[in-house]
């Protein structure tokens, strides 16, 4: 039975990844247009000559929660909105399913949780996600000024849903954001991704 | 509330009119949702039996409602062997102990037990794409120590795009503990706080700590109600399988081969690492030749390939777990080791003490006594001594110098061609050996290597003056290398691996080793009565020292096997004997002893032994003289000429350290179809070989914007260049030629 499932979980796999590609680091970052939670339209050519910050979240995802309860995520979305990077938060979760929220909900999380994005993406339909190929929930990308994609992986180093854990991580996304605002070469620029799956 | 309960006692509870000591766990079934309420003291326990079962009796009847489970027990009360269920959201634990009293010494095995609700999971060691593994730390008493997770053969959740890997049901995640032989308490409290996260589409993170305390006894206890739990837990771990694997990520693929002889069925694997293979993406299994060839993408997130991994394979119902070494791609990886600070000094020190010990060895030995003995001649100049002495160290250190710049020089000519100074090649190999059996031989007697150098030394070291013991110093090292080479070799193993200046650094320190028993001599007179007198005890020395000689040579015969088979060792083992024999011809002829030719009977013998060497067939060779008729070796030439000839060529560019590239070979381009696919359509078939780096490969290569192998180039009169994907299966190559065939006569 375990086998019969993983065969055809693999075939299915393998139909379905055949056609989404990784981006890749240093090659130009997939474009999208989305509407956010005040109903504006938003694409990556808007923003050209910026760094922008991409973040996939779902509120309800322990791992999500685990950065958003330190106070993690609104710290580094004020730290780089200051420094004139754009913030995007990303929902791709479909509707039904975990993290899918309405306009409304979208703002209102944003106010109770002091949350500081340039804007909250809803990309239901999960088409922004999968050009990204986006898997879980932290999963932070950074695209440069130029529009090359500069980072993608996780937020940090230690893959748990505890946030007594972020003092003692690598804090990847910090580190590589900093960087690009530098203008230095990102010292890691791929690391592991770890949350919730997103609920495409 | 109705529910519905089944008590299960043990016999001698049963036995028993009143039950004592009950802990009952009753399983409420509510909506569908199980929920563990646990009663301590529950209130039947302090029932009669025949209560106890009317009351149940009663409950039957209420049957219709719901269905239960479940269970249980009955215990000493201050040791137990389970913690008993703890429910968690969406999941209950529990910590179950094989033995519920353990005696000092003993290793036993404790469970976690983790029956997550249906169709919720917790995670394996590797999560796949998403997830958290599951995690336990231990509080124990000094002294317990306890194995990290044997972990169960996982099961693969398939949530497109992403793939995770875990378990589903009942899941019996065993722990070795070991108890100390001097363990003096008379309880053990195993404390465990397990934290894990389950899913099901939405994700629960989770922790607790359990604690069991057992009780320490002079005799172990069993805990007989859990034995088909621990049993469930060892059969639902994969196999250990002692197979030689090793594996690659190698531009874009991950790639393992399993030596195995018995065609081991393998339908599915799992890499317990988090970031080598793309998960989600299919698998490629095949059988060649004895191996199991394993391939999937490598993962998009892919960091770093550690030594070692672990691999499970699934085989219909059973699996296996083997562990991979990683193959490094190429020699020059291998050649730039780490330097470390407190390697070098370790180094220079066993180096010194090396070249100190070189002055024992017969070939030295009597250089060092007549110096001692000029020295000791001249006890009245002892100004002169020290000039001396410092000459002779400083001839040391030159050779030695020379010795060093010589090595570097032939290093940096090799790592030009990519010959990263290993025992790749065959001819070098069997080379060796004949050196090294060449020296043992010499060492036991047999000949004299080197005899008119050492008393060339001798008469120099007679001489007086400066320059007299600067030579004497320079002929010591050479007469010496008879019986240096394996102080020498340790010496070459670090400093071949290793920049120009610390490779230098070390041999001078085995030249300063050498030298400095003359050094000592001329600043104190006592050493030189402490020297022992030269005399037999050296020859038997010498001659104990020919036997790990011998073992050297075995050993790279052995290596030769390993490379060029077993025909090719039995011919380096004739050229061997030749050798033999030419030496002691030599050597009795040294002696004054045997007949007139014997001298040029004894070179004809050694120039056979190298004839043999020379004509050695390695088995690949002979395998690929049998493949000629399917390929020829590629060329810039050779391919200008086809295309220029509006022919249709496929290009394949490989390496012998390439797995990827070996795997392609053998499962779509050596097969019959595709020979015949080939011939079909007329394509030339040039295969390159980069093992060595050849410069016009490169070229080749990056005119592709490719800085490593496999490519695999496709030409087509008329058409743009196509670049076959890095991963082939046996049919790529037929349907891409069909296809280029169809489209080519269409337009």
């Amino acid at each position: 039975m375990k086998l019969k499932q993983l065969i055809s979980a693999l075939a299915l796999a393998g139909t379905v990844t055949a056609v989404a590609a990784a981006p890749q680091v240093g090659a130009p970052a997939p474009d999208f247009t989305v509407i956010d939670s005040h109903g504006q339209t938003h694409s990556l050519a808007d923003f050209a000559g910026k760094n922008v910050i991409l973040e996939w979240t779902n509120h309800d995802c322990p791992f999500v929660v685990k950065h958003y309860v330190s106070d993690n995520m609104q710290g580094l979305q004020q730290h780089f909105t200051e420094e004139e990077t754009v913030w995007l938060t990303v929902i791709s979760s479909k509707p039904g399913s975990q993290g899918h929220v309405s306009p409304e909900q979208a703002n209102e999380l944003t106010a109770s949780r002091s949350a500081n994005p340039s804007a909250v993406l809803l990309d239901e339909a999960g088409t922004m996600g999968r050009a990204y190929d986006a898997r879980v929930t932290p999963h932070m990308y950074v695209i440069g000024g130029d529009g090359n994609l500069l980072y993608m992986g996780g937020i940090d180093s230690i893959p748990t849903a505890n946030p007594e854990d972020i003092p003692k991580a690598d804090a990847y996304l910090a580190n590589a954001g900093n960087e690009v605002l530098a203008g230095q070469p990102v010292s890691n620029p791929v690391t592991r991704p770890y949350g919730c799956s997103i609920k495409y | 509330m109705v529910f519905h309960c089944i008590f299960l006692v043990q016999k001698r509870a049963l036995l028993c009119n009143r039950i004592y000591h009950l802990t009952i766990q009753l399983i409420f079934y509510k909506s569908g949702r199980s929920q563990v309420v646990s009663l301590d003291p529950p209130p039947m326990a302090w029932r009669t039996l025949d209560q106890c079962i009317n009351n149940y009796l009663a409950i039957m009847k209420l049957r219709h409602y719901l269905c239960a489970w479940l269970l249980l027990l009955l215990t000493v009360p201050a040791h137990a062997v389970t913690t008993g269920f703890k429910q968690a959201p969406h999941i209950q634990v529990e910590l179950v102990s094989q033995y519920q009293s353990v005696s000092p010494g003993q290793s036993f095995l404790v469970a976690l037990h983790l029956l997550p609700q249906e169709h919720w999971h917790t995670y394996w060691l590797n999560p796949g794409d998403s997830g958290m593994p599951t995690s336990i730390q231990w509080q124990l008493p000094d002294g317990v120590e306890v194995s990290g997770i044997q972990w169960p053969t996982p099961e693969a959740f398939s949530i497109p795009p992403l793939m995770n890997y875990g378990f589903e049901g009942s899941t019996v995640l065993l722990s070795e503990v070991q108890v100390p032989a001097d363990y003096s308490g008379t309880s053990l409290l195993l404390k465990a706080n397990a934290s894990w996260l389950v899913c099901e589409e939405i994700c629960i993170p989770g922790d607790m700590t359990l604690e069991l305390p057992l009780a320490v006894a002079r005799q172990a206890v069993p805990s007989e109600p859990f034995q088909a739990l621990i049993a469930q837990g060892k059969a639902s771990q994969p196999v250990s399988l002692q197979r030689t694997a090793s594996y690659q990520v190698q531009d874009g693929v991950f790639s393992a081969v399993i030596e195995s002889k018995d065609d081991l069925l393998v339908d599915a694997f799992f890499v317990a690492a988090t970031d080598l293979v793309e998960h989600a993406r299919a698998q490629e299994i095949s059988w060649q030749d004895g191996s199991l060839l394993l391939r999937q993408p490598q993962n998009t997130y892919f960091h770093q390939a550690p030594d070692q991994i672990e691999m499970v394979l699934i085989s219909g119902s059973q699996s296996f777990v083997v562990q991979a070494q990683r193959m490094d791609a190429g020699s020059a990886a291998t050649v730039t080791a780490e330097f470390g600070l407190g390697a070098f000094m370790l180094a220079l020190l066993l180096a010194a003490g090396g070249g100190l010990i070189l002055n024992l060895m017969p070939c030295v030995f009597p250089v060092l006594s007549l110096k001692a003995i000029s020295l000791a001649n001249n006890s009245g100049d002892s100004a002169r001594q020290k000039r001396d002495a410092w000459s002779y160290t400083l001839g040391v250190l030159a050779m030695f110098a020379l010795l060093a710049l010589v090595l570097i020089g032939l290093r940096a000519a090799g790592a030009a061609v990519g010959w990263g100074f290993q025992l790749q090649n065959p001819w070098l190999v069997g080379g060796l050996a004949y050196l090294f059996f060449a020296l043992g031989l010499s060492l036991s007697g047999l000949v004299q290597f080197g005899s008119r150098l050492m008393q060339l030394g001798s008469g120099l070291g007679q001489q007086q003056g400066a320059k007299g013991s600067f030579f004497t110093g320079v002929l010591a090292v050479i007469v010496a290398s008879p019986c240096t080479a394996p102080f020498m070799g340790a010496a070459l193993g670090y400093a071949v691996t290793q920049s120009a200046p610390v490779a230098l650094l070390v041999f001078l320190a085995l030249g300063f080793g050498m030298a400095l028993p003359f050094l000592l001599l001329a600043y104190s007179r006592r050493m030189a009565r402490l020297l022992p007198k030269p005399g037999a005890w050296m020859d038997t020395l010498k001659q104990w020292l020919a036997y790990p000689l011998y073992l050297t040579t075995v050993w790279l015969l052995w290596v030769l096997g390993r490379q060029a088979g077993v025909d090719a060792q039995a011919l380096v083992l004739v050229g061997l004997v030749c050798l033999a024999a030419a030496l002691w011809l030599f050597g009795r002829h040294q002696l004054g002893l045997g007949f007139r030719l014997a001298p040029q009977l004894s070179w004809a013998l050694a120039l056979l032994a190298l004839l043999l060497l020379v004509v050695l067939q390695p088995q690949q060779g002979s395998q690929s003289s049998s493949t000629q008729a399917h390929w020829e070796p590629w060329s810039p030439a050779r391919l200008a000429e086809l295309t220029t000839e509006q022919q249709p060529v496929l290009v394949n560019m490989t390496a012998d350290w390439c797995i990827t590239c070996l795997v392609n070979e053998r499962v779509a381009l050596n097969t019959d179809s595709s020979r015949q696919a080939l011939q079909d359509y007329g394509v030339t078939y040039l295969k390159g070989d980069w093992t060595l780096r050849d410069a016009d490969i490169s070229i080749y290569l990056q005119s592709y914007q490719r800085d490593g192998v496999p490519l695999y180039v496709l030409y087509w009169p008329g058409k743009e260049p196509l670049v076959l994907p890095q991963i082939l299966t046996p049919n790529t190559l037929r349907d891409q030629l069909a296809q280029l065939a169809a489209t080519s006569s269409d337009g």
